[in-house]
């Protein structure tokens, strides 16, 4: 198989034309003891020194959905390497890098050629060097377990032996790759490389960092959404022992609250500067402000939701296949239903939290981000930096889920390190985090179907109403865009077709969160189809996979199509492994949905049981994917499980209610979130193919709420039109 | 500010705090034991857990007043080489997610195991409920608990 990227695409990846040594430079083992060794550096991700050890740089962000084990695995295949003689490194934010963000599960999508390419250059002029050193074909050579193998006479010379004459060939413009079906170390389970440093404790994440001289912050911002800091008196707050100064960050100093488009600025408020954490908690306690409300929308939840009402009969048109209406005419029978979904805040265990070290020369950052290039462009525009005055480090993440791709709390950092002239370790209490979210936005949402004599859809129109997150972030483009797009399903199923967007103002704001669009639309759409089956009195899969047609390639929008058979697999796959032919006992239930996000193709079975106080027990839930190759099962397991549990979390309990224009929740007593005692028995299989691997972080969670409500009508006749559940 | 001592992984510690400082933030911003997390300062999500006496305890909304008397375990002094038969079932199963509820995790579950040798799901489910995974790791947390149960009992 040749590239199909365009070199471009490479070129900064693979720029370092040979390995360069790097004398005398030492090498930390997994063990912690020094390994003195020689270094040549064949790529900016690819080193390998004179003791056989290749290190790999993991450049994207780890925040838990296991990319810093994926993407080297991926490269110590294409290379040939020893995964046990391999070590990750997390590479800082750098331009070579490319694609160095975490968000829409696209690593794996950009990174699995980028991957491949990078390896199999290296490759390349191994086997070179390894040809002439042992007076073989290069096309009878092959890499295996960090060595170049002759397999013919099973002369194999190890990749350090090869080092010296490999680092002075160039790197080849075109490569290769391996055949998928010679795969070592792609598709077996393999722990994440943090795994010894988790378990006991020694992993810094960004939260950890400390540097001599640091001092601690954390900060305060006025609860009404875009509200603003009136007045405030400090004399308490100073009087706290520990305390060092009192500090308002004021944005409109920076140019107001959107630093650009998908990158919002920082939000208004009073920070509290002190020689430890506690220190600056105890004294944002203590401040007494008046907080400026005036200009703001002082909006509850009852209101917008009845804007959001309004506002399905007022919108602009996003799709338009044939013509609904003469679909309507002309059909048996007319249904339709109006879900709602809720805002959600992310809630990531890890607080917002950053460290910067702003000095003459450099602006130092620790930060948990999920899109460094945002926080290096938010440097450049608050403080008309150059990017080589930029440093930033990546330490792990402790959970993101969307949140951490606005960098608004690395913003609070800067001002305030550079403010002092000291570094400082900002952290936000998780009051401050859930108040002060970039939230999933809240959505109403109308079906209309017309139903055939058969009950068969021949029409259909999604209406959808809300404050739009694309709006918020001061994106260009339509409002609907990250809300309800062309792209939907079931476009290119149903001839007539249409789908429409009501936009509503909000002060809310409004971000990305796991699954994005698709975290509302695939609830109000998988209800409805379930719905419908009912409605006639049909199987929910039957009705399902009537509804696709046959296995085909179904013309979406341009160039794009949706390839019905893989899902028509995993749906009938789950089929068998839920039982869901089996009937359950009374009280009890099973729910299908399915969905396709990011390449990927999920289908879900959720089993639960409903007493007669109409407590909810879920008892189990099936998964089947099709991800195309799975990079790394366990960490693909792990994704399937955690993007599960998400959906039915949201589902059940997930809630940001607004009364006066502030985010009622504060703390886990108040945003309530599944816990060891709920979790239900989650069983995933992934369908074996050799596709290209696509996204896993997101595919997985928007099918769980509708089943989940699927369930509980199966199991109680009680139709969930309106989340959460509880 | 008055200064205390504290026994923590075995080792004496003098610091001077606020009395009604949380011992969570002597271990981290004192003592640079950062393996021991700050998730909700209120005591509800456990990410904080530590072992006082033998019993976890969430360190966020223990003041250091409290914790004078006794032993204080952290995640950095379970075991001598990340070894407790917690740790390698933790390993073993690949647990983690993003990993930054996991030492309140696994001190919960070592908690669990030093006072319940062959701990049922409901067993588990009482024990681990006070600690949040917002990754959803808690199928492998289940697995990884009976899992060192059965190592502890052979």
């Amino acid at each position: 198989m040749k590239s199909t990227l365009d070199r471009r695409t490479f070129v900064k990846l693979t720029a370092s034309a040979s390995g360069a040594l790097i004398a005398g430079v030492y090498l930390q083992s997994c063990e912690s003891e020094m390994i003195p060794a020689a270094i040549h550096e064949f790529s900016p991700l690819i080193k390998i020194d004179t003791d056989g050890w290749v290190t790999l740089i993991a450049k994207n962000p780890e925040i838990g959905q296991g990319i810093k084990t994926a993407l080297p695995m991926i490269i110590a295949e294409e290379l040939g390497a020893d995964w046990d003689k391999v070590k990750v490194v997390q590479g800082d934010f750098d331009e070579a890098y490319e694609e160095q963000w975490a968000g829409g599960s696209y690593a794996i999508v950009l990174n699995w050629d980028l991957m491949r390419t990078a390896a199999a250059k290296v490759r390349h002029v191994l086997l070179q060097a390894a040809s002439k050193k042992m007076n073989k074909k290069v096309s009878e050579l092959s890499t295996i377990k960090g060595k170049v193998l002759h397999s013919k006479s099973g002369e194999a010379m190890p990749f350090e032996t090869l080092l010296h004459e490999a680092s002075k060939l160039p790197l080849p413009e075109e490569v290769e790759f391996k055949p998928t079906d010679s795969f070592e170390i792609v598709g077996k389970n393999t722990s994440q490389v943090d795994l010894q440093q988790l378990v006991t404790g020694k992993t810094k994440f960004s939260i950890d960092v400390k540097l001599p001289e640091m001092v601690y912050a954390t900060v305060l911002k006025n609860p009404v959404f875009e509200g603003g800091v009136g007045s405030f008196d400090d004399t308490e707050a100073r009087m706290v022992n520990g305390v060092i100064d009192i500090v308002e960050l004021d944005n409109t100093a920076y140019g107001g609250r959107l630093l650009g488009a998908n990158s919002p600025n920082f939000v208004n408020g009073i920070a509290v500067l002190a020689n430890s954490t506690w220190s600056a908690f105890q004294g944002a306690r203590k401040l007494e402000v008046v907080w400026d409300t005036s200009g703001t929308r002082k909006e509850n939840t009852d209101g917008i939701f009845e804007r959001f009402h309004s506002q399905l009969t007022n919108t602009t048109i996003e799709r338009k296949d044939g013509d609904i209406h003469r679909a309507r005419k002309a059909e048996a029978s007319n249904f339709e239903a109006v879900y709602q979904v809720p805002f959600l805040a992310h809630i990531p265990m890890e607080p917002m939290n950053c460290t910067v070290d702003f000095r003459a020369d450099l602006c130092e950052v620790w930060a948990p981000t999920q899109n460094p290039k945002a926080l290096q462009e938010g440097l450049i525009k608050l403080f008309g930096l150059k990017p080589e005055q930029i440093k930033i480090h990546l330490p792990r993440i402790g959970g993101a889920f969307g949140r951490r791709y606005y960098v608004d709390y690395a913003m609070d950092t800067a001002i305030l390190s550079k403010k002092i002239g000291k570094p400082v370790k900002l952290t936000w209490t998780r009051e401050e985090d859930i108040q002060h979210d970039w939230y999933r936005p809240a959505s109403v949402q109308k079906m209309v179907a017309s139903l055939d004599e058969s009950g068969m859809v021949t029409g259909w129109q999604h209406i959808l109403a809300n404050a739009s997150r694309k709006t918020c972030l001061g994106r260009e483009g339509r409002p609907a865009g990250t809300e309800i797009d062309e792209y939907e399903f079931p476009a290119g199923f149903v001839p007539d077709l249409q789908f429409e967007y009501g936009h509503v103002m909000s002060d809310v704001p409004l971000g990305q969160w796991r699954a994005v669009g698709l975290s509302a639309t695939v609830f109000a759409i998988h209800s409805f189809l379930s719905e419908l089956a009912i409605l006639h009195n049909m199987d929910p899969i039957d009705y399902f996979l009537k509804f696709l047609g046959p296995a085909r390639m179904v013309p979406v929008v341009g160039d794009y199509e949706f390839d019905a058979g893989r899902l028509i697999e995993v749906v009938q796959k789950v089929r068998h492994n839920s039982n869901w032919d089996i009937p359950l006992p009374k009280g009890q239930g099973r729910g299908f949905a399915a969905t396709k996000l990011s390449g990927s193709f999920v289908a879900e079975v959720v089993t639960v049981s409903v007493d007669e106080n109409e407590n909810v027990t879920i008892l189990r839930v099936d998964a089947v994917v099709d991800c195309g190759i799975v990079v790394n099962p366990s960490g693909a397991k792990a994704q399937v499980e955690g993007g599960i549990l998400e959906g039915l979390s949201a589902a059940l309990y997930g809630e940001v209610t607004v009364k006066n224009g502030a985010a009622e929740q504060s703390n886990f007593h108040d945003y309530r979130w599944i816990r060891m005692d709920e979790v239900p028995e989650i069983h995933v299989e992934f369908v074996a193919n050799n596709l290209p691997p696509r996204g896993l972080g997101e595919p997985p969670l928007p099918p769980a709420a509708p089943a989940l409500a699927n369930a509980i009508f199966a199991a109680s006749g009680k139709r969930i039109r309106k989340l959460p559940i509880l | 500010m008055p200064s205390y001592t504290l026994t923590i992984n075995a080792v004496k510690r003098t610091v001077s705090a606020d009395p009604d400082t949380p011992l969570l933030w002597i271990l981290r911003d004192t003592l640079g034991l950062t393996g021991t997390k700050y998730g909700c300062g209120k005591g509800i999500c456990g990410t904080c857990t530590v072992h006082y006496n033998g019993n976890a305890v969430r360190s966020c909304a223990l003041p250091i007043t409290s914790v004078l008397e006794g032993n204080i375990v952290t995640i950095e002094g379970l075991s001598e080489k990340g070894n407790h038969s917690v740790q390698q079932a933790w390993m073993k199963l690949d647990v983690p997610q993003c990993g930054y509820c996991q030492s309140g995790q696994i001190m919960a579950a070592a908690d669990l195991l030093s006072k319940n040798e062959n701990p049922t799901d409901k067993d588990i489910n009482v024990a681990m409920q006070g600690v949040l995974c917002r990754c959803g790791t808690y199928s492998r947390i289940r697995k990884a608990i009976h899992l060192a149960a059965n190592k502890q009992n052979k």
